[in-house]
C-alpha cells in the first residue's frame, strides 16, 4: 500500500516538468476541441495522434494520448448541450438533459455541472485504478494460457453483447469479423502465413492503427456527411461555475454513476456510450424526481457525466493488467504503447511499475485541466462548434490519410484504412458495432496463439481449458452471456425469475 | 447508440422492413465469406511435414471462425426472412438511391480519387490542395442546403486547400521526418 502511495508521489513529480505540463494543457485542450466538433471522436482522435507522439519520449507520448482520450470523451458534452448533438457516441445521454437545461435558459449551469460531474466521474474512476490494477496484475500472474485464452474470447462476446444490447447477434458478428481479420498473416506459433493471398505486405498481418483511422475516420466522415441537417447553437449567458451545493446536492448519484461507469470501463471493449447509458439509467431508476429526466433533470445530466467520465479510468484497468482493451480508445492506447515499447499485460507491474502510477497522474492532471479549461474557455469553445463540417471533414479526411501512412510509411496502410473506412461505414448503417470488431483486430492473435498453444501443452487434449478453476469460471460465464442472449432462452429464464418474484410479494405483504 | 437525427435518415430503425431486408443481403454476404474461409483453413497446410500436433494447426483458429460465422449468417438469414417486412425492398432500394446516398458516393468519390489516383501521381501537397479544395467547392456550392455562390466559397475552399496543404507536408516532412508519398 505503501509502495503504491510511493510510486503514485514519483507518477505526480515525473510529470512536474514544464515540458509534461505544457503537454498535458494543449493535449487536453485538443481533446476537448476534438471531443466538441462533432463528427471527431474519442478514438479517432487518440488514433490520428499515434502519428503525431510518434517521436516523442514513451512517457511524454502516453502522457498526450491519455489527455485526448480524456478531454475528448469530456468535450463531447459542449456540444450535446448547445446544439442537442453528441459531440462522441458517449455524451449521448448527455443530450436528454443537458439540451433541455441550456433551452431553458441555463445552458452555463449545464456546462457547468457536465464539467465537474466529468471531473468527479474520472476521480472515482482513478481511485478504483490505483486501487483494483495492482491487485488484478497480481491476480493476472496466475493466469496461464488457457485462462488467456478464454478472457479473449470472454472480450469479444461480452463486447458483442453490450455494445449491441437490442440485437447481440450483430455484435456477435462483428466481434467474430474482428478475429478473422486477426487471422490474416504471420501466425505466431509455427510462422505460418495466412490467407496472404501472396500480397507481401499482408505478411505482417493488418495493422491496428490504420484499420482504426479508417473505422472510425473515414467511415465517421461518411456517415457526417450524409447527413443535411444544420443544428442551431444555443447560447445563454448565465453563470459556468456551479455552486457547491449544486454539485453536492446529488452526491449519491455521482458516487453510483462512478461506480457504474468504472465497472463498465473494466468489461473488456464496452466503452463510454454504455457507461453513460447505464448509470443514467440507474439514477433515473432511483431519482425521487424521475420525472424530471429527460426534460432538464440536473441529476440526469449528473448522471451521464460522470458516468461517461469514470469508464476512462476505468477502461484503463483489464488495458494495464491483462492487456485486453476496456474501450475502442484504449485498443488504440495498446497498440501505441507497444510503439513505444510499453508492453501492458500481467508483467507490467513487475517489469514497470511506475507506468500504472504515472497513467493515474497523468488522469489526475487531465482532469485539473479540464476544470479549469471547461469553467473558463466557454466562449472560445463555441466558435469552435461553428467551423463548418464541409470544410472540416475534407482537412480531417487528409489528416487520416497523412495518419495511416506515416509509422509504417507503406501505401498499402493508406488501402487498409480505405477498406475499413467503407466496410466500418457500410455495418455501422447496418447496426453493426464497431468496438467488437476492434477488440476482435486485437485480441484475435492472443485467442489463437493460446488455444492452439494450451492444446500443444497438453499434447491435444483440451480438458485443462474446462477443470482448471479460473477458465472453468470464465468458460461458464460466457455460455451464460450467449445463453441469455438467445430470447427463447433469457424469456424462460426471466418468467422463471419473475415467478419466483411473485410468490415472494405475499410472502412480504 | 444512434443520435436522434440518425434514426430518421438511416437505412431504418432496428426493425424497420428495409433493415430486414438489408439483412438479408449481409447474412449472404457473411455466409459466402464464412464458406470462402471455411474452405481456405480445411484446405490450409497443416504442416504434417513438420510433425506438429495436428490439432495445433494454422488452420483451426480460422476454420472455428469461420464455422461460427455460417451459424450466425444462417441466423440472421433465417430471422430475416421469418419477420414480415412490407416494401421492405423498395424502401431499402429507396434508401440506397436518396439524397444522403448520393453524398456519401460523392465523398468517396472524392476520397478515392484523392488517395488511389492522385496521391503518388502528383506531389502530396499538390493533391491535399486538390482535394481539399474540391471537396469544400462540391459541399458548399452544390450539395449544400442552401447553397452557397461560388464566390462566396471559393476564397475559403482556396484558402483552407493551401493552409492543409502547406501545414501537412511542413510538420510531416520537416518536423517528423517522414517520407510522404
Amino acid at each position: 500500500m505503501l509502495d503504491g502511495l510511493g510510486l503514485l508521489l514519483g507518477g505526480i513529480t515525473h510529470f512536474l516538468t514544464p515540458l509534461s505540463l505544457f503537454n498535458i494543457a494543449w493535449a487536453t485542450l485538443l481533446g476537448i476541441v476534438i471531443g466538441a466538433l462533432p463528427g471527431l471522436t474519442a478514438t479517432m482522435g487518440v488514433a490520428l495522434l499515434v502519428t503525431l507522439t510518434y517521436k516523442m519520449a514513451p512517457d511524454q507520448a502516453i502522457l498526450c494520448l491519455m489527455c485526448i482520450y480524456s478531454g475528448a470523451i469530456y468535450g463531447g458534452s459542449r456540444t450535446a448541450i448547445l446544439l442537442a448533438i453528441p459531440g462522441t457516441p458517449a455524451s449521448a445521454a448527455t443530450t436528454l438533459d443537458g439540451h433541455p437545461l441550456a433551452l431553458q435558459g441555463k445552458a452555463g449551469l449545464a456546462m457547468g455541472l457536465a464539467t465537474t460531474s466529468s471531473a468527479l466521474g474520472t476521480i472515482i474512476g482513478i481511485i478504483a485504478l490505483a486501487l483494483i490494477a495492482p491487485l488484478l496484475a497480481e491476480a493476472a500472474l496466475k493466469f496461464g494460457t488457457y485462462e488467456f485464452f478464454w478472457l479473449a474470447l470472454f472480450g469479444v462476446v461480452i463486447s458483442g453483447q453490450l455494445t449491441a444490447m437490442d440485437d447481440p447477434l450483430k455484435g456477435y458478428i462483428a466481434g467474430i469479423l474482428g478475429l478473422m481479420v486477426a487471422m490474416v498473416g504471420m501466425e505466431t506459433l509455427h510462422a505460418h502465413q495466412r490467407f496472404t493471398f501472396g500480397i507481401s505486405a499482408l505478411g505482417g498481418g493488418v495493422d491496428l492503427i490504420p484499420a482504426m483511422v479508417g473505422a472510425f475516420g473515414l467511415a465517421e466522415i461518411l456517415g457526417v456527411m450524409k447527413r443535411t441537417v444544420h443544428a442551431r447553437i444555443v447560447s445563454s449567458g448565465d453563470r459556468v461555475v456551479p455552486k457547491f451545493n449544486e454539485i453536492l446536492k446529488y452526491w449519491r448519484t455521482t458516487l453510483r454513476s462512478g461506480i457504474i461507469g468504472t465497472f463498465v470501463g473494466i468489461v473488456p471493449g464496452v466503452g463510454e456510450d454504455v457507461g453513460a447509458w447505464a448509470s443514467y439509467a440507474a439514477a433515473k431508476r432511483s431519482s425521487k424526481e424521475a420525472n424530471l429526466f429527460g426534460k432538464g433533470s440536473q441529476e440526469g445530466l449528473i448522471a451521464a457525466e460522470t458516468g461517461n467520465s469514470a469508464v476512462v479510468p476505468g477502461a484503463m484497468i483489464p488495458t494495464l493488467t491483462l492487456a485486453l482493451p476496456g474501450s475502442a480508445a484504449a485498443a488504440v492506447l495498446i497498440a501505441a504503447m507497444f510503439i513505444h515499447g510499453i508492453r501492458p499485460g500481467p508483467l507490467l507491474m513487475t517489469e514497470s511499475p511506475e507506468v500504472l502510477y504515472q497513467i493515474v497522474a497523468v488522469l489526475l492532471f487531465s482532469t485539473l485541466a479540464i476544470l479549469i479549461f471547461g469553467l473558463t474557455l466557454t466562449k472560445p469553445l463555441l466558435t469552435v462548434l461553428a467551423v463548418p463540417r464541409e470544410r472540416l471533414m475534407a482537412v480531417v479526411y487528409v489528416l487520416c490519410v497523412v495518419g495511416s501512412f506515416a509509422i509504417t510509411q507503406r501505401m498499402f496502410d493508406i488501402y487498409v484504412m480505405v477498406f475499413f473506412g467503407i466496410a466500418g461505414f457500410i455495418l455501422r448503417e447496418m447496426k453493426f458495432p464497431m468496438a467488437p470488431l476492434v477488440l476482435g483486430i486485437i485480441l484475435g492473435d492472443l485467442l489463437d496463439l493460446n488455444l492452439r498453444r494450451g492444446l500443444m501443452l497438453t499434447n491435444g487434449d483440451p480438458t485443462p481449458f474446462f477443470t482448471r478453476p479460473i477458465s472453468a469460471v470464465i468458460c461458464l460465464i460466457i455460455v451464460f452471456t450467449i445463453l441469455m442472449s438467445i430470447p427463447a432462452v433469457s424469456k424462460r429464464v426471466k418468467a422463471v425469475l419473475g415467478r419466483g418474484k411473485k410468490e415472494e410479494i405475499p410472502k412480504q405483504a | 447508440m444512434t443520435t436522434p437525427d440518425d434514426a430518421d435518415q438511416t437505412a431504418g430503425d432496428e426493425h424497420s422492413p428495409a433493415m430486414i431486408r438489408a439483412d438479408l443481403l449481409a447474412a449472404l454476404a457473411l455466409i459466402i465469406l464464412a464458406v470462402a474461409m471455411l474452405y481456405g483453413s480445411w484446405t490450409m497446410d497443416r504442416l504434417e511435414l513438420r510433425r506438429i500436433q495436428p490439432l495445433t494447426a494454422p488452420g483451426l483458429v480460422p476454420g472455428l471462425l469461420s464455422a461460427a460465422l455460417l451459424v450466425c449468417g444462417l441466423i440472421l438469414a433465417i430471422r430475416s426472412m421469418r419477420l414480415p417486412a412490407p416494401g421492405g425492398w423498395t424502401s431499402l432500394g429507396a434508401a440506397i438511391t436518396s439524397g444522403p446516398a448520393r453524398r456519401v458516393g460523392v465523398v468517396l468519390l472524392l476520397a478515392l480519387t484523392y488517395t488511389l489516383g492522385l496521391v503518388g501521381l502528383l506531389p502530396f501537397w499538390l493533391a491535399t490542395g486538390l482535394f481539399v479544395f474540391a471537396f469544400i467547392l462540391v459541399f458548399e456550392t452544390w450539395l449544400a442546403e442552401p447553397r452557397r455562390s461560388l464566390l462566396q466559397s471559393a476564397p475559403w475552399a482556396i484558402g483552407i486547400a493551401v493552409a492543409t496543404a502547406a501545414i501537412v507536408t511542413f510538420v510531416f516532412e520537416r518536423a517528423f521526418l517522414v517520407r510522404l508519398p
